[in-house]
């Protein structure tokens, strides 16, 4: 990668947004800023493909959307988590933390 | 589907779509103002960070799109895996759409294709003939006089206001003679006008043209396609050939379109406006038909209006034309061409299977309710498992358009499959020639809508119910209740009683076809029609005009006949059994009487009655020489004797038969003596009332239609060719038409409908009671497994296996009943229509009704006796803890 910055892997982004917005409603913006910050700026993405991923999600029933004025006075699209969404959100965190041990297992003995 | 394309058509989606992505770009340039770039190049920036704007609002779009197509897969699949798992169910439930979409679809094809668009012509709807009928007459009501001689045909012509163009057409024999051999054609001559009225671009050629019916125009003619093919090999080289037709010379000029067939003839010839005669000599026709087509916007009454008006004045220039007291009537000319009672009883095959449909639409709803609720259970689970009210609709509504789709795509072939077979087997002569009958498009999509709105209806509405239904009580109670809830059973047990009813309406229905059709056949004719050939002799009319000129031909000819082996007699006739001759007014010596009396008169020769086997009650027949010779001899029959004479001794007595001196060969002083009596025959078709009939020899005037009737010992059709041969020896210009055993043709004219009929409407009513069947079956036997685990504990408390069975029968019995004495009532009211249109039924013939009844019960018994069975065979044990 260049400069050492990661593309997402597949699959990756949708948990980190579950992940991002299980904390309370949040728009687009904020959430590829709260990606970004947490990252340390790791992964390189142009910021309008968490879009598409967002409607997705949405349309799936895991977040479910509001539209309301932010403290500016501005209307955004706040996200938020939905029962289906939080319990999507688990699993994912539990397959993911299941292939990062069986990764890591795998590299520490194949020595 | 509509929420397919939601998204695509959908503006505020699309504002609040572009309103949240600027959002975050604005966002993004105020961020980097405050980090103190300058605008432009804050917002190229914060351009870079986001990427192509259109192409994540696009991407956008796309994720909302292909998730609903991924769940509109889904829903397909898990629709098709769940009447897979129910194949008997999916099964029915097709096969009764298809059944009710196919056979509506079929018939309706056919009343549109014979009663509303039946010709190929131009305009067809605007066509209308007229027709004069008597007041005084009731019985001739329906049979009005639509000829018209043709100076009156003229004086329509000119004096109307509400044609645009009025045509005439008349029927003749054509001899066309090739050298060696002679063809009989059937002609029409045809007035100005005719072929433009009709528009149809002809074949090859041209149509008639204007100047064709000048008087010093060539002769010309038109073929038809049919003839074109069948006679001519189809060669396009006779275009511009002469043939000699009646000894004219005549070229032919065109073929018309396929279709084309006005007058049901094989060419057509056209009328010289002027000229008495055509060109041999031969006067044209004495009368024409008449069609004529509306101006635009005048109604059929207006034109009645107006003709009456003409009409009134001319009964006084052609009063022998005219009944005393008379009315015109108008009639669209496609409802003119199909008989009456064909017509209607095509109106009753409509209403029989918009029955059918009913009742299949009907079945549909049933099972679909049944399976509803055999499900709430399935729906109550998924519902409380987090799956959304619009989830399980959307997944019925899967289910439900497979299997309209289904019953739809087996509809349709069964539609086209019965519009091949219904145009195959209906009778000759049913529908115009010209009609082609196919599938109509309109029909088929009128019932495939009906059938889809029922399915999606009582698809979608125990998914209503289920959604809404109180999940622990659905929970609690679902399979082991008494048969789902009191409304929902009613509604069933609705359906399954209107179904019952509308079966043993049609059931009794059918039964009175059959009724009709077996008093038609046990009519005795009075003669014997098996192993006799008849055929008409239309002569060359320059060589025979006189009775003289008639015996010539005859004489040797009848001769040659009999001579033939394989013969046993062969006679002369002006008319063919089971009509009578021409009608004509009688007078009997020393008898006086204030009304007309009629009778019909038979031109013969001596073998007549040998050919049909019949023996004279009285007196003598006239022999051979006497009928050549023309001698003033007559035979009545049994009614004559009756009705003229009050059974006096007729021997010996003298008729006059006054029509004979006004014919174009009169003779003097028609009176005959009567020298037999003969038994009835009928003498009005199969089912007129016979009426008094006189046979007298046939060369008595050199007047009227002549034809042969031969008595023949092996199959009547062997012999038309070497009978053909014996007619060009004794006269090279003569030729047979139509030659065909009698008894064909009285089956065609007389059985072919009514069986047709009578085959049609049974079969309606036999899938009417194979799907009421299956409805009741499938509603008591859904019922009784529900009752498994009831029957369980009465049978553990001692009940025995029959009275078990007796509850479940008493139980769909009762729900047949009901629907039995709905269907009496039904039954009478509609039985009125349909008796008015049948031959020899009574609307109450209790005998077909207790046998309507009688089957219908015996079958919906048998449809609750087998789950009933089933139901007492289970053990106690199992059926207590049966779910």
């Amino acid at each position: 990668m260049a400069e050492g910055k990661a593309e997402f892997l597949k699959g990756t982004l949708d948990m980190l947004i579950l992940k991002v917005v299980a904390s309370g409603p949040i728009h687009g913006y904020a959430i590829s800023q709260r990606i970004q910050q947490i990252s340390r700026d790791f992964f390189q993405v142009p910021q309008g493909s968490l879009y598409p991923a967002l409607h997705r999600l949405e349309e799936r029933g895991w977040l479910q959307a509001e539209w309301k004025d932010t403290d500016t006075g501005r209307e955004a699209k706040f996200y938020a988590l939905t029962r289906k969404g939080r319990k999507q959100l688990e699993t994912e965190m539990l397959h993911w933390e299941q292939l990062s041990d069986a990764v890591a297992l795998i590299l520490r003995t194949a020595d | 589907m509509g929420w397919l394309r939601r998204y695509w058509y959908e503006p505020l989606a699309e504002k609040r779509l572009d309103a949240e992505l600027r959002f975050h770009l604005e966002q993004q340039i105020t961020a980097y103002i405050t980090a103190g770039m300058s605008g432009d190049e804050a917002r190229r920036r914060a351009n870079l960070d986001f990427g192509g704007l259109e192409r994540f609002k696009e991407e956008c779009r796309e994720a909302r799109w292909k998730h609903h197509l991924d769940i509109f897969v889904r829903d397909f699949q898990f629709a098709f895996r769940a009447l897979l798992k129910n194949r008997r169910f999916a099964f029915i439930a097709v096969f009764a759409l298809a059944l009710g979409i196919g056979s509506s679809t079929a018939i309706f094809s056919v009343v549109d294709n014979a009663l509303l668009e039946p010709f190929p012509y131009k305009d067809q709807r605007h066509l209308v003939v007229m027709r004069v009928h008597s007041l005084d007459n009731p019985e001739h009501e329906r049979f009005g006089r639509g000829v018209y001689s043709y100076p009156e045909f003229q004086d329509y012509l000119q004096q109307n206001h509400v044609f645009d163009a009025l045509i005439g057409n008349a029927e003749d024999d054509v001899v066309y003679s090739s050298g060696e051999n002679n063809v009989r054609l059937a002609s029409n001559y045809v007035t100005p006008g005719t072929f433009e009225l009709l528009g149809v671009a002809p074949y090859i050629g041209r149509g008639l043209e204007p100047a064709d019916y000048q008087p010093s125009a060539p002769p010309v003619f038109v073929f038809r396609y049919a003839t074109w093919v069948s006679k001519f090999d189809a060669d396009p080289s006779l275009l511009g050939k002469s043939f000699t037709l009646n000894g004219v010379p005549r070229t032919l000029v065109g073929i018309a379109a396929p279709r084309f067939a006005w007058g049901g003839a094989d060419l057509w010839i056209p009328r010289d406006p002027i000229a008495p005669t055509v060109l041999s000599g031969r006067p044209y026709p004495a009368y024409w038909g008449a069609i004529g087509h509306l101006k635009p916007g005048v109604s059929t009454r207006e034109a009645e209006a107006d003709l009456n008006v003409i009409a009134k004045r001319l009964c006084t220039v052609y009063p022998q034309d005219y009944p005393k007291r008379f009315i015109m009537e108008v009639t669209l000319f496609p409802y003119a061409v199909v008989s009456p009672q064909f017509r209607s009883w095509l109106f009753i095959f409509c209403g029989a299977v918009g029955l059918l449909l009913l009742i299949s639409c009907g079945n549909v709803a049933n099972l679909l309710l049944v399976r509803a609720v055999t499900r709430e259970k399935e729906f109550a689970v998924r519902s409380a498992l987090g799956a959304s009210r619009s989830r399980l609709i959307r997944q019925l509504l899967a289910e439900s358009t497979l299997l309209a789709v289904s019953g739809a795509f087996w509809g349709i072939l069964i539609a086209w499959a019965g519009v091949r077979l219904l145009s195959a087997v209906m009778p000759q002569f049913t529908v115009a020639s010209e009609t082609v009958i196919e599938m109509n498009g309109a029909v088929l999509m009128f019932a495939i809508v009906v059938s889809m709105g029922t399915v999606l209806l009582f698809g979608l509405f125990p998914a209503l119910q289920a959604s809404r239904c109180d999940l622990t009580e659905s929970l609690r109670d679902s399979g082991k209740g008494m048969g789902g809830s009191a409304g929902r059973s009613g509604l069933r047990n609705a359906v399954i009683v209107l179904e019952v009813a509308l079966s043993l309406t049609l059931l009794f229905t059918a039964g009175l076809f059959v009724r009709s059709f077996m008093a038609l056949q046990s009519i005795q004719l009075g003669f014997q029609a098996d192993h006799v050939l008849t055929a008409r002799l239309p002569l060359p009319p320059a060589r025979y005009k006189t009775a003289a000129q008639l015996s010539s031909f005859f004489q040797p000819l009848l001769l040659r006949l009999k001579s033939m082996p394989g013969v046993s007699y062969a006679a002369e006739a002006s008319t063919m059994p089971p009509y009578g001759g021409f009608r004509s007014v009688v007078q009997i010596s020393g008898k006086t009487h204030t009304e007309d009396w009629h009778s019909l008169v038979q031109l013969c020769s001596e073998d007549y009655f040998s050919v049909l086997r019949i023996e004279l009650l009285d007196g003598r027949f006239f022999s051979a020489a006497e009928a050549n010779d023309g001698r003033k001899l007559a035979i009545i029959n049994q009614t004559f004797r009756r009705r003229y004479f009050d059974d006096e001794n007729p021997i010996g007595r003298r008729i006059y038969l006054s029509d004979f001196e006004k014919v174009p060969d009169p003779m003097k002083d028609a009176w005959f003596e009567v020298i037999g009596v003969a038994p009835d025959m009928r003498n009005q078709g199969v089912q007129g009332p016979i009426e008094p009939e006189v046979w007298v020899p046939y060369a008595v005037t050199g007047f009227g239609m002549r034809g042969l009737m031969v008595r023949t010992t092996s199959d009547p059709v062997f012999l038309i060719n070497p009978i053909a041969r014996e007619i060009r020896a004794t006269d090279p210009t003569a030729a047979m038409a139509q030659p065909q055993s009698l008894a064909y043709y009285l089956d065609m004219f007389t059985f072919a409908q009514p069986r047709f009929a009578l085959q049609l409407v049974s079969i309606f009513a036999i899938i009417g009671l194979l799907l009421v069947t299956i409805g009741v079956y499938s509603v008591i036997a859904y019922s009784t497994s529900r009752r498994t685990h009831e029957f369980g504990i009465r049978m553990a408390l001692g009940a025995g296996a029959g009275e078990v069975v007796r509850m479940v029968v008493r139980n769909g019995l009762k729900l047949l009943m009901l629907g039995v004495a709905i269907g009496l009532a039904s039954s009478f009211a509609l039985s009125r229509i349909v008796v008015s249109q049948l031959w020899g039924v009574s609307g109450h013939d209790p005998f077909v009704l207790a046998l309507a009844v009688a089957l219908l019960l015996l079958v919906g018994f048998a449809a609750c006796w087998i789950p009933a069975r089933r139901a007492t065979r289970v053990s106690p044990s199992t059926s207590l803890r049966y779910e």
